[in-house]
């Protein structure tokens, strides 16, 4: 069930089909184009697109959805760099160097820069993936009940916990994720729940209509307030980079690849925390700090390349134990429960075709963004010029037709607009959102987990702590929320959220 | 609510009192006691954690007083343009089935890019009339999912 060449060719035959390519390329068109128009990123371009792809085979959907997610990543750059605008908190350091070079002429190597370092980043974390991923599944076969449901537990502890100086507000949106999906029937029993009595409520509130209303919905209205009009202004000439640009940068492109990789195996180390400590060492390192912040072409290699490489890392627990680190990943989760693909070891025993086939798409889907991003990198930068008053409306468009399609139930697209507010008012006020979709999502296999669990030790939690695995996640659980509770009690300041990027 | 610790305040307090009411409707949950997770321990735990947190909040907000931070909300005017899209989505999910999605669509994308910028009316028109044509084209009659038509193509 471990790595082994012939999976990986079975994959590339499979990711090589017509079919195959035709909607990697599609994902990665989809992808670049979320990551460059604001008010609408990964997670939202995700959810929305989730219920159309029902009418494809599940290889073909997950690669383009997967090429979506890491399609993103490549051109969330653009607007940073064009216009100085982050899309995204991943794009801030970007932003810090890309648009002092493109204010000195070179907005175009710096694009390029970007989608090569991009590409480095992808490619190197898809050959980590390829090997890791089997690796620990092979370890998480071993894996019962217990063990799941401390790795969910300390997943969403660690989620929390890394919220910045938020645990209370944290947990409560975590809370509120879980009540969600804890509407309708019990997974066990069948027995109703918070349904009031109601038909329509019997059927759960399906996790998309949640996630499209807390991303897309109130990104519209956080727009919509800003009243964004028109974005780009720069006019750009000269696309390519120099040689010496692309040798300047090699050595901060490896180093933010292992930087970006490493972190993003651990849930909550989302890009947006993976860019700044590769921007961080590179400014380290750097025998000529002082040209970090004015427009140093190193400082936009790196955080790009960490950025592209912990969306790759992400892929490890999510296919080795099921574990979703970001809700980008939560959302392709539960795209692969929509397939009744059920991810952590088993998946590599029972659906080798399956997985090793997107696996190897990874790696065409990094040329075919290479392709994309470099060349077209002019075309990319004109579509930022689309103003916000065409965009938002399509975007509100486009996220009531998918989430209208998961049941064709007017029902979900209701949810999707009480959680676009609610989405708005928990932005404004400091609420992560992280924790909530990641909940949304996990509820149902967090219960039975926890269920079935209880079942094995007749009812007693001491379960959790007597099976080595499970009491070592228990015990990092417990770590990371005393740490979230030790920096809140020495802080003594308000509840604040460092960011909530979306991915 | 115009500062944050205000604002943690209230929706603590909010969130407590949201807390006892999942808590209150857990209790009318039945079924499953034979089992070890009975259907409204979940509920029920979610609820006190909600109990719990939303009081904590409450009372942590309550006791800092330093170092508080104001909440950028809009100005009137992004208040009513809020208000205003929020408004225009509901009638789009309210005409949604009696109108059917291409015309609910036209309706509401014109609406939105004329409210939003008011020179550009035949741009509005003419973009949501590309929408409109698309959302038939490709996911009634293409991807042939079940949206409701409308009376257009009765």
């Amino acid at each position: 069930m471990g790595f082994s060449f012939d999976y990986l060719l079975q994959g590339f035959a499979t990711a090589l089909t017509f079919q195959n390519l035709f909607w990697a390329l599609v994902g990665c068109f989809i992808g670049t184009l979320v990551g460059v128009l604001p008010g609408i990123g990964p997670v939202s371009g995700i959810a929305i697109l989730l219920p159309l792809t029902t009418v494809l085979p599940p290889t073909s959907a997950i690669i383009m959805m997967a090429a979506i997610y890491y399609g993103a990543m490549y051109g969330g750059s653009t607007t940073a760099i064009v216009v100085n605008i982050p899309g995204e908190a991943s794009s801030v350091p970007t932003a810090m160097d890309g648009y002092e070079m493109a204010k000195q002429g070179k907005a175009g190597p710096a694009l390029a820069i970007s989608a090569i370092s991009s590409f480095v980043a992808g490619t190197l974390s898809v050959i980590a993936l390829t090997f890791f991923a089997p690796m620990l599944a092979e370890f998480a076969v071993v894996f019962g009940p217990p063990e799941y449901f401390a790795l969910m537990f300390m997943g969403l502890s660690l989620v929390i916990s890394l919220s910045g100086r938020a645990l209370l507000k944290g947990v409560i949106s975590m809370a509120l994720g879980l009540t969600a999906a804890l509407i309708g029937q019990d997974p066990l029993t069948g027995a109703s729940r918070l349904t009031f009595g109601t038909v329509t409520l019997n059927a759960g509130v399906d996790f998309i209509s949640v996630i499209v209303g807390l991303f897309a919905i109130s990104e519209v209205m956080i727009n919509v307030e800003q009243r964004i009009t028109a974005i780009s202004e720069l006019n750009i000439k000269n696309w390519m980079p120099t040689w010496a640009d692309i040798r300047q940068c090699t050595g901060a492109m490896i180093r933010s690849t292992a930087v970006g990789f490493f972190l993003g195996l651990l849930p909550g180390c989302t890009p947006s925390v993976t860019t700044f400590v590769a921007y961080d060492l590179e400014k380290r390192v750097s025998k000529h700090p002082e040209r970090f912040g004015r427009g140093a072409i190193e400082g936009v290699a790196a955080p790009e390349g960490a950025n592209n490489a912990t969306s790759t890392a992400g892929f490890v627990p999510l296919f080795s134990f099921g574990l979703p680190t970001a809700p980008s990943m939560a959302v392709l989760l539960g795209g692969l429960m929509m397939y009744g693909l059920q991810p952590g070891p088993l998946l590599f025993a029972q659906n080798p075709q399956f997985v090793w086939a997107v696996i190897a798409s990874m790696y065409i889907g990094n040329v075919m963004l290479l392709v994309l991003n470099l060349p077209l990198v002019g075309m990319w930068a004109k579509i930022c010029k689309i103003p916000f008053y065409i965009l938002g409306p399509i975007i509100v468009f486009c996220a009531m037709v998918g989430t209208y399609s998961i049941r064709f139930q007017i029902f979900d697209v209701w949810v999707m607009l009480l959680f676009g507010v609610i989405g708005y008012l928990m932005r404004k006020l400091g609420f992560p959102i992280a924790p909530m979709v990641l909940a949304s999502v996990l509820a149902q296999m967090l219960e039975t987990a926890l269920g079935q669990a209880l079942l094995m030790s007749q009812g007693s939690p001491l379960i959790f702590f007597t099976r080595p695995i499970s009491a070592v996640f228990m015990a990092l659980a417990f770590l990371s929320i005393g740490r979230g509770i030790w920096s809140q009690v020495r802080a003594k300041a308000p509840e604040v959220v460092t960011d909530d990027a979306e991915y | 609510m115009k500062t944050q610790r205000a604002a943690d305040i209230a929706v603590g307090c909010f969130i407590a009192l949201f807390g006892i009411f999942i808590i209150y409707a857990s209790t009318f949950i039945t079924g499953g006691a034979a089992h070890r997770l009975p259907p409204r321990t979940f509920p029920m735990t979610v609820g006190i954690l909600l109990l719990l947190c939303g009081g904590g909040l409450a009372l942590k907000s309550w006791s800092i007083r330093e170092a508080d931070l104001a909440i950028s909300w809009p100005d009137r005017e992004g208040f009513r343009t809020i208000l205003v899209m929020l408004a225009s989505l509901a009638c789009y999910i309210a005409l949604m089935n009696p109108l059917g999605l291409p015309v609910a669509t036209f309706l509401y994308v014109a609406f939105s890019i004329w409210y939003l910028k008011r020179s550009k009316w035949l741009m509005a028109i003419v973009i949501s009339l590309i929408t409109a044509v698309v959302s038939y084209a490709l996911f009634i009659r293409l991807l042939g999912l079940s949206f409701p038509e409308g009376f257009l193509f009765d």
